[in-house]
């Protein structure tokens, strides 16, 4: 193209009509004297006027009277109620981003599981207890609210099984 | 007078479908040449082009008139037509008239303005070679055959910017030649 | 409208196998093959207004006793398996029997007994939150009372 390779460029938008008055006479004025430019302008021009005849003659087959009448039973059609919320989540979800959003549904949905037994566990952070047996002694259950504790308290034995333990220690806690 | 398009869509805005028609009917055909140009299949297109009006009823009443009208139909025209093309290669088997046999069927119709039987080869190259474009550059190189198109429309139909159009369609250009160089 | 109604199979097919993975997780919690228990013996009493260093974490708890004074005694802890148990020896000739019951909810169920000697004191079962504990108390030992806090952590 006898180095006009970077005029393809501004030929095609030219051709496009994109090139502003002084640019598009300043490269009219090159094309009719370089027989390279002229050549590529022709067959580009050859390119987009074929496929604009192609594309043209078939959409002239395309009355409008039927078409009309199709888009008007599509208006007037009565969709079932899901159709608009797939149509809008395939407007916001192409097949490449479900790809993604499927596993972050699924970690979300995981994270949620363990959040909810780790609080139901933290909401509980009592010790229960489930069963008790002091033997005939007597026993006293305590919860600490501030502190969330859990108190078993056994209490000695009223007759006298540790009577030496019974005259140095305090008979319980102050709770 | 003919009302131009911002004032067909206040009127459709306003419940009048007679607008509407009106809008369908200017841009039937360059939607549909969109279409076609991208999936070359022609009842797919003209299902297509009927859903993008569909589509454009259904959201006439957001359309604040930011865009003109026509790059707003044309987004949704290529938007749909994206979809329809993934589908289209999910379903390769399925009986589909060609653009291939289209052509073939325009060669003996009465219309058909290219005689020559040159022409009409490369008609038949120059589809199959747009087809092996990415759809990216299938869609400018389309874009470009709707007259009076910018490349500040194509890039607001796409969402891309008017350096990206150029880049898009040069390559496009340049692919399309070297596989039709015998012809052109 | 057939072209545009089909939703990709492969994602339906993958969401409903995610939905099964999440509920099957959901529901079934896998017991753990060992439970560390821990426990402290401690030696609450008036005789004077010392506060063992060591206790510093369970100085709220034990502060609810309303001693004077704190020590810990002995601190021992032992990984216990599944269906197993374990005898911790208590200052003052007694010992604790520790069995880990059922893990859920974050929770695991210890039956624990207590004797002095052969002699049994207390017999109980305490579900307390992972990594929680109870304080158990009462024997009298050394001039004040022996206080045991009792935990379990899940291994």
């Amino acid at each position: 193209m006898n180095g006009c390779e970077d005029k393809v460029a501004s030929i095609e938008r030219w051709l496009d009509g994109e090139l502003s008055g002084a640019e598009s006479e300043s490269l009219r004025v090159h094309m009719v004297a370089c027989a390279g430019c002229s050549e590529a302008r022709r067959r580009l021009e050859k390119l987009q006027s074929t496929l604009t005849g192609v594309l043209s003659s078939e959409a002239q087959r395309v009355d409008f009277m039927p078409f009309w009448r199709a888009v008007q039973l599509r208006i007037n059609e009565k969709r079932p109620w899901y159709q608009d919320a797939l149509d809008w989540m395939r407007g916001v979800l192409p097949a490449s981003r479900l790809a993604w959003v499927v596993p972050a549904v699924i970690a979300l949905l995981l994270a949620g599981v363990s959040l909810e037994s780790y609080w139901r566990g933290g909401r509980n952070a009592f010790a229960t207890v489930e069963s008790i047996d002091a033997y005939g002694r007597n026993v006293a259950l305590l919860r600490e609210y501030d502190t969330k504790t859990t108190v078993i308290w056994l209490y000695q034995d009223q007759e006298g099984e540790n009577e030496a333990a019974e005259e140095t220690a305090p008979s319980g806690p102050a709770f | 007078m003919e009302l131009t398009d911002r004032e067909l869509v206040q009127r459709c805005q306003a419940g009048e479908m007679s607008a509407f028609q009106e809008l369908v009917s200017r841009y039937h055909q360059k939607v549909y040449m969109v279409i076609f140009g991208l999936l070359r299949n022609r009842e797919d297109a003209l299902e297509v082009a009927q859903e993008t009006f569909f589509r454009a009823y259904r959201k006439i009443s957001g359309f604040q008139g930011g865009s003109s009208f026509y790059t707003w139909i044309y987004r949704i025209a290529v938007n749909l037509s994206i979809d329809a093309q993934r589908r289209q290669k999910r379903n390769p088997l399925d009986f589909r008239e060609s653009m291939d046999d289209l052509l073939e069927s325009q060669g003996e119709a009465a219309r058909d303005p290219f005689a020559d039987l040159h022409d009409k080869e490369l008609r038949e190259k120059l589809t199959s070679a747009i087809n092996d474009l990415t759809p990216e550059h299938k869609a400018v190189i389309v874009l470009r055959t709707i007259e009076g198109l910018s490349y500040k429309d194509i890039g607001e139909i796409l969402g891309c910017s008017e350096g990206t159009v150029m880049s898009r369609l040069h390559y496009a250009r340049k692919k399309l030649q070297d596989k039709l160089s015998a012809f052109l | 409208m057939k072209l545009l109604k089909k939703p990709p199979l492969r994602v339906l097919l993958f969401s409903l196998l995610a939905m099964l993975a999440v509920a099957v997780t959901g529901t079934a919690q896998t017991q753990p093959q060992n439970i560390e228990v821990r426990i402290g013996a401690i030696l609450a009493s008036n005789q004077n207004d010392e506060f063992d260093a060591r206790l510093k974490g369970l100085e709220k708890q034990l502060r609810v006793l309303k001693y004077r004074s704190y020590r810990l005694l002995t601190d021992k802890s032992e990984n216990i398996p599944r269906n197993g148990n374990k005898v911790f020896e208590i200052p003052g000739g007694r010992s604790l029997m520790v069995t880990p019951q059922e893990f859920q909810d974050n929770r695991i169920a210890l039956q624990v007994r207590l004797t002095d000697g052969k002699k049994p004191l207390l017999d109980t079962t305490v579900r307390i939150a992972n990594k929680g504990n109870f304080i158990l108390g009462g024997p009298p030992h050394e001039g004040g009372v022996l206080v045991l806090s009792i935990s379990a952590t899940v291994q």
